[in-house]
């Protein structure tokens, strides 16, 4: 008997536990339970990485964690999983494009000086490209008028078919027919692009030799620029490089991701010691918002390998909530048709089972909100199912105590064998069931693996309740004489006229 | 359980029943491979499954408008509000061409479901913009937008089958060690049939309904595979105690003996597990329904194989 009050002490003392536990912590739900947006990014081999180690996936993942924090979103996480992939998740109402378009971008800055002897070039090419971007600004922005102040020509830039079929030609290019004007002129400035960048030597500084990046309204002008503070030895070698073009005519190249963004000349005035004091600014006619991801891209670091954005989810926080109410409801009525069912056709044992199922299910929360594990639809799912095996297993030993009885073997001795005899099949379920959660879990995907966690805890808390939750309250009911009946068990019926001398065979 | 228990007579005798019960689960198979092999010879699907979002790619965007009496709305109409709409595309690139969506118009015009080519976040931004403007005002809480690009869908495919095959594998090896080969054989044969009927089901659903599978739907089956194993292997484990105790009887006995004794228990099993997942089919989320079809029907047909086929092959392989 001190054994099963023992036993009686840890299920109580784990009951308070767990509410308590749950009530501090509370659950966490995801994101297609309460709306969000989840973005899947691939890191992709680069270079002489074939394949994406661990170390390197983590040095993204650093680089991404400082960019979403400069992105300031709420309560955003990212994950990796399995080898190669990240998992962001922004819960809320929050757009997933920006974060989208600032994670997606490798960030490799580069200053680099132009080559001597390439002034000529230069000036045609980028005479050129000034003259696309303003047409291709003006098709993009509609209304010219939305630019009061600036010295801009009258008419919209334009530029004429043959103008742009000349400058392409002159460029080596096939004017593709059918094509449309924008797709002519982004064509154009592609090739001037990668004829500027062929004109620059190697890459001097980077932008690992940052320190600080910040972004203030053009002196002149609407658009934004994206100031920058050189470490040391940065601002060593930014003075040396700018103090090499000074006066010279050359332009100084600041080339973000493969692309020049910007060209800037140095004035004869630097000649001596170059632009010192460790700090720069890229001009270039950037909006708002793109100097702002720029900004954030800058201070979070160059991703060391490019990644995609390989998957976008959102899920409207108000589809979210549907589906969370729904499903709670559907799983909350079918358990309480499980419990009716349960305590009609197995009376007394039924009921204790009911009790010991209530349980099963607050420590299962319980575990949810310790470990934590975030609750999914499938999560859900799965969480139902293991309910649905741990009834299996209170039937299992109910329907073997219940054949005990019929044998005419007492009460207390059916209670034993029953629980005994029905231990094997019991653990040989359970632990297929477990097979199953580990080869999901180890080898399926998100979706997939939140199934298999909270289907694993099911089955391994299953065990403990069925074998001991609903034996130790069993049995400690049955130390009461009054409740020591076998009719509480089963119909009178079914059980085998009394014997002579055991005519109370609940009295073991 | 003692020396002297009679030989019980089982009320119930499967073994009568067995032929039957073969003709009722070969036909079941059959239709089900008949109706994978169409699914694999319809050109518009050619795979035995009509296979989702998760597994082909692409964006799903759901749309739900803000509006009392909702104007009624075609398919035809969104397409050729679509068709003038150009998507935004990063330099260089072409951006997919929206004649290919596939649009659904649910709940009378209130929502709208469109399944386009795989989108980056600016371009469905601009879609949603676009439907906005055109066939709004929209709620925007009850936008949704999925996309999935298509090499994580086939990542998410290769990643399904292989961790089925290994819970399989598992699965064997655990019921080799606990009770023998042919136990475990038949097992496996048991969860293939659920597992393939299952599989049946949804090919036809797909043909004539145009239901899709997703990764949901696998893990529906993993879950069938497992619930399969757990109700075969409490019959097995009862005919292996019916080994030890009655011995004399013939295998033939056993089988029936004890398949009468755990008959009510599998059925009510069954039932206690069906009945939160009937719940979740009638009250819960559109996005659980079919998830919770699928493990409904695995589980039914999981009961009917623990008790009509799993035991009933035994005699006939262990003969061998």
């Amino acid at each position: 008997m001190g054994r099963q009050q023992g036993w009686f002490a840890l299920i109580l003392a784990l009951t308070i536990a767990s509410a308590a536990l749950l009530a501090s912590y509370g659950l966490q739900l995801g994101l297609d339970l309460r709306g969000g947006s989840q973005l899947t990014l691939q890191v992709m081999p680069a270079g002489a990485i074939t394949r994406v180690d661990a170390e390197q996936l983590e040095a993204v993942k650093d680089v991404l964690e400082r960019r979403i924090n400069g992105l300031g979103v709420a309560e955003s996480t990212l994950q990796s999983v399995g080898s190669d992939q990240l998992v962001l998740q922004l819960p809320g109402e929050q757009d997933p494009s920006q974060a989208a378009r600032v994670l997606g971008s490798t960030a490799l800055l580069e200053f680099r000086a132009q080559k001597p002897g390439t002034e000529k070039d230069m000036q045609g090419l980028l005479a050129l490209k000034r003259q696309a971007e303003s047409v291709l600004g003006a098709k993009r922005a509609p209304s010219p008028s939305a630019t009061p102040g600036v010295p801009a020509p009258p008419e919209p830039p334009s530029l004429s078919s043959e103008d742009l079929a000349k400058a392409l030609t002159s460029l080596g290019l096939q004017v593709p027919s059918g094509s449309s004007e924008t797709d002519q002129i982004e064509l154009l400035l592609k090739e001037t692009n990668r004829r500027i960048l062929a004109l620059y030597g190697p890459a001097l500084i980077t932008g690992k030799d940052l320190t600080s990046a910040g972004r203030q309204q053009q002196a002149t002008g609407t658009g934004w620029e994206v100031t920058l503070g050189f470490n040391r030895e940065g601002g060593e070698k930014f003075a040396a490089l700018t103090q090499s073009i000074a006066g010279t005519g050359r332009v100084l190249g600041i080339v973000l991701d493969g692309r020049s963004i910007s060209e800037a000349s140095v004035g004869e005035q630097f000649k001596l010691a170059g632009i010192t004091g460790g700090s720069a600014s890229i001009t270039g006619n950037f909006s708002a918002e793109e100097a702002r991801d720029l900004e954030v891209q800058l201070r979070g670091g160059s991703l060391p390998l490019p990644v995609k954005i390989v998957e976008v989810r959102t899920v409207g926080p108000s589809l979210g909530a549907e589906n969370i109410r729904s499903s709670l409801e559907a799983a909350l009525s079918g358990l309480a048709l499980v419990a009716v069912f349960m305590a009609v056709v197995y009376r007394l044992p039924g009921t204790v089972a009911v009790v010991a199922l209530s349980l099963y299910a607050l420590f299962n929360l319980a575990i949810y909100a310790l470990i934590p594990v975030t609750l999914t639809l499938p999560g859900i799912a799965g969480f139902i199912l293991s309910v649905g095996i741990a009834v299996d297993a209170n039937v299992l030993i109910f329907e073997r105590i219940k054949e005990e009885l019929r044998r005419g073997n007492t009460l207390i001795r059916s209670i034993d064998t029953g629980f005994s005899l029905a231990f094997s099949s019991i653990l040989d379920g359970h632990a297929t069931g477990l097979i199953s959660c580990a080869a999901l879990f180890f080898l399926g995907t998100g979706l997939v693996k939140g199934f298999a966690v909270t289907l694993a805890i099911g089955l391994l808390l299953s065990l403990f309740t069925a074998l001991t939750c609903t034996r130790t309250l069993l049995r400690l009911l049955m130390s009461y004489p009054a409740l020591r009946r076998p009719t509480y068990f089963l119909p009178a019926r079914q059980l085998p006229p009394a014997k002579p001398g055991a005519a109370h065979p609940g009295v073991a | 359980m003692t020396a002297m228990t009679p030989v019980p007579s089982p009320r119930f005798r499967i073994s009568r029943h067995r032929r039957l019960a073969w003709l009722v689960s070969a036909l079941a198979c059959g239709l089900s491979l008949l109706g994978l092999a169409l699914c694999w010879l319809n050109p518009s699907i050619h795979a035995p499954l009509r296979p989702g979002l998760d597994f082909t790619g692409g964006t799903q965007v759901q749309v739900e408008r803000d509006c009392a009496p909702c104007s009624p709305i075609t398919a035809l109409e969104i397409r050729q509000g679509l068709s003038s709409l150009t998507l935004p595309s990063p330099e260089g690139d072409r951006p997919p061409s929206l004649g290919s969506a596939s649009v659904q118009v649910l709940d009378g015009g209130r929502s709208l479901l469109l399944r386009l080519p795989a989108l980056d976040a600016d371009q469905s931004t601009a879609l949603v913009n676009d439907l906005a403007s055109k066939f709004g005002p929209l709620r925007s809480s009850g936008t949704s937008v999925n996309t999935i690009g298509p090499t994580l869908g086939s990542r998410l495919l290769q990643g399904s089958l292989i961790s089925l095959l290994v819970s399989f594998v598992g699965i064997s090896l655990y019921i080799s060690f606990r009770y023998s080969g042919i136990f475990a054989f038949l097992a496996l044969l048991c969860l293939a049939h659920d597992v393939l009927i299952t599989c049946g089901l949804f090919a036809w659903l797909g043909l004539l309904q145009g239901i899709e599978v997703d990764s949901l739907f696998a893990v529906s089956l993993i879950t069938i595979a497992g619930y399969s194993v757990n109700d075969t292997v409490v019959v097995y484990d009862r005919i292996r105690e019916q080994r030890r105790t009655l011995a004399a009887v013939s295998l033939l006995d056993q089988v029936d003996v004890a398949v009468d004794a755990t008959l009510t228990r599998s059925l009510y099993t069954s039932f206690t597990t069906l009945l939160p997942l009937v719940a979740l089919i009638f009250f819960g989320g559109s996005t659980l329904f079919w998830f919770a079809v699928a493990l409904t029907v695995g589980i039914a047909v999981g009961s009917w194989s623990s008790i009509g086929l799993a035991p009933t092959l035994l005699p006939v392989f262990s003969k061998r």
